[in-house]
């Protein structure tokens, strides 16, 4: 399968080749793989430095300029290091710049809480001029930054490290839509990123317990798609967020400010509560975590009542 | 107009031969900041002189076109010295009289650190220390990726070179040979306060930088610097160390101390006017 890591060195050269004023600045990493980039648009790579605030900062300088700037690097560094350069150069200044972190959550699970970042979303959805993007595929990403690189506003691409590999609908892949993955009546599943999968796993056992699942995929966090979340939990009363990010904001609070007018919806939630003083695979952490259909039946059975459905879930 | 006001405007037509430089410019800050009551007087006047040679003498510029395409740029970095930059936008015609009267006031365009989305001529904008600079290399790199001939000029200060992110710019335009770009270092003594960072000189020249040295309140030294400048052939970039006096021009105003960001009683701004007009 391939990288979403990879499909962003391929799209920088499909529309570096069309485009002469999409400019890459990376704080040293990717290198390797945006060397066609390099070779392909010279003049318009730069492996800036370790120096991730600057680089930040000075491709608000390049944006001035007229140029498009794509600044790449590790999520925490770019994101959390760097966010009074993307708050005050980018945010305040009302200029343009595409940031496409990897190392996002806890994708370097066995690098430790110094290199996880679970607060992205919520700090990238602050400034009102922002998008965020989550593509767990690389058809998502490809289509998403052609749409969205050149409208001169702040674009934060989080490139997960395992896709979900859930084939989708190219038309329907669209900036601030949601996915209908499947219909359901009894329960909204909001899941967003390479768990996915995980959802759509434990949707086929709850099915075949009785329980129907609407279950809802964002490639967009912001805007998020509060059309389609309200009609499906106006439908099913039952939401479960499932989020690798924080749990103290969040696409869980998307769907709060969503739907705070309906009554009678039961939530429940699966996110990230503290820091990951843990190591291991990516996939032990998510086990770890709750991030598994174990963790999504345990979660149905501790927040919902289904009266006579679906009794003793868990596997 | 009261008749405090109307006994400044006749001390301002009063004979100008005992006037230190720009004097004119930095009464004009005075009154600016009494008025609305915020502002930096002295590190206002540590740098009025520099930013006066240079939109007398060194930029390109249109005032009515802030954006024209083949303007140099000049990025205040030190945002808190703004009220400088305002002064000498209105001298060269970017800001009105207006503009400078709501100063700080509620539908103002000029506040106490400039906004590159309100003020014309501001290119960036400052006010937390260390992000104007990198800004300014930024566009620096930009023009050079198109192969343009604007220059970019930004304006620090001593004390802002505490921040790290000045020193990771200065490495990054010396390996990107940034022939373009100009850091002024408004030398007056700040950091030395706070965080020395002598010897100033031989820390750029050390991050790959020609350096130049110049009095930051002498029109002919800064011409002379200026004038080495253009005719520099090298790739690297350029620091200006600009010796200056923090709150230069007003007696009891110049040093470190109280007056940062102090606001004139009517009774001292009576003072100020003794010694500037």
């Amino acid at each position: 399968m391939k990288k979403i890591r990879q499909e962003f060195a391929d799209t920088m050269v499909e529309i570096g080749r069309l485009d002469p004023k999409l400019i890459v600045m990376v704080g040293d990493i990717s290198h390797g793989i945006l060397q066609p980039f390099a070779q392909q648009c010279p003049g318009r790579y730069f492996n800036v430095g370790i120096c991730e605030p600057t680089i930040v900062n000075m491709a608000a300088g390049v944006a001035k300029t007229g140029l498009i700037p794509v600044v790449h690097t590790i999520a925490p560094f770019i994101i959390e290091r760097a966010y009074e350069q993307i708050k005050l150069d980018f945010g305040y200044q009302k200029l343009g710049v595409n940031l496409i972190s990897v190392g996002s959550a806890f994708d370097y699970s066995q690098l430790g809480c110094s290199h996880h970042c679970y607060t992205d979303f919520s700090l990238m959805s602050h400034f009102k001029n922002s998008h965020v993007f989550f593509p767990s595929s690389p058809i998502e990403f490809n289509l998403l930054f052609k749409a969205a690189y050149k409208n001169r506003e702040i674009n934060y691409f989080r490139l997960p490290e395992t896709p979900h590999g859930v084939e989708l609908d190219p038309g329907k892949i669209e900036i601030g839509k949601a996915i209908k993955i499947r219909d359901g009546e009894d329960l909204t599943i909001v899941v967003v990123g390479p768990q996915l999968k995980t959802a759509l796993q434990a949707s086929y056992l709850l099915s075949n317990r009785g329980l129907s699942v609407d279950l809802l995929y964002y490639p967009t966090i912001k805007p998020f798609d509060q059309e389609a979340t309200l009609l499906s939990i106006a439908k099913t009363k039952r939401v479960l967020v499932i989020e690798e990010a924080s749990s103290h904001d969040g696409i869980f609070n998307f769907v709060l400010r969503t739907v705070k007018h309906l009554s009678g919806v039961e939530y429940g939630h699966i996110s990230i509560d503290d820091f990951i003083h843990q190591y291991g695979t990516y996939d032990e952490l998510c086990d770890l975590l709750g991030f598994s259909v174990a963790g999504i039946l345990k979660s149905i059975e501790s927040s919902f009542v289904f009266k006579e459905k679906c009794i003793g879930l868990s596997v | 107009m009261g008749a405090r006001e109307k006994h400044f405007r006749k001390l301002f037509r009063m004979d100008l031969k005992k006037r230190p430089l720009n004097a004119e410019l930095r009464w004009r800050i005075a009154k600016m900041i009494s008025l609305s009551k915020e502002g930096h007087i002295p590190s206002a006047y540590s740098i009025i002189d520099i930013i006066h040679y240079l939109y007398a003498n060194v930029l390109k510029f249109r005032p009515k076109d802030p954006s024209w395409d083949e303007r140099d740029y000049f990025v205040l970095s030190k945002g808190h010295g703004c009220a400088a930059l305002y002064i000498v936008l209105l001298k060269f015609g970017f800001l009105s009289e207006k503009d400078i009267d709501n100063y700080s006031l509620l539908g103002g365009i000029l506040g106490g650190h400039p906004d590159t989305t309100k003020v014309p001529g501001a290119e960036a904008s400052t006010g937390s220390l260390g992000h104007g600079f990198p800004t300014a290399a930024g566009i620096a790199l930009g023009l050079k990726i198109q192969q343009k001939p604007n220059r970019v000029f930004a304006l620090l200060g001593d004390g802002e070179c505490n921040e790290g992110t000045i020193w990771e710019t200065a490495l990054v335009a010396s390996k990107q040979n940034l022939s373009n770009f100009h850091a002024i270092i408004d030398l007056n003594g700040s950091a030395a306060q706070i965080l020395p960072i002598d010897p100033l000189a031989d820390k750029w020249k050390a991050f790959g930088w020609d350096v130049f040295e110049v009095d930051g309140h002498d029109e002919e030294a800064l011409a002379s610097t200026f004038r080495k400048i253009a005719s520099s052939t090298t790739q690297k970039p350029k620091a200006i160390i600009a010796h200056t006096i923090k709150g230069k021009g007003v007696s009891f105003i110049e040093g470190h101390g109280k007056w940062h960001h102090k606001i004139p009683s009517p009774d001292e701004l009576e003072l100020i006017a003794k010694e500037l007009v």
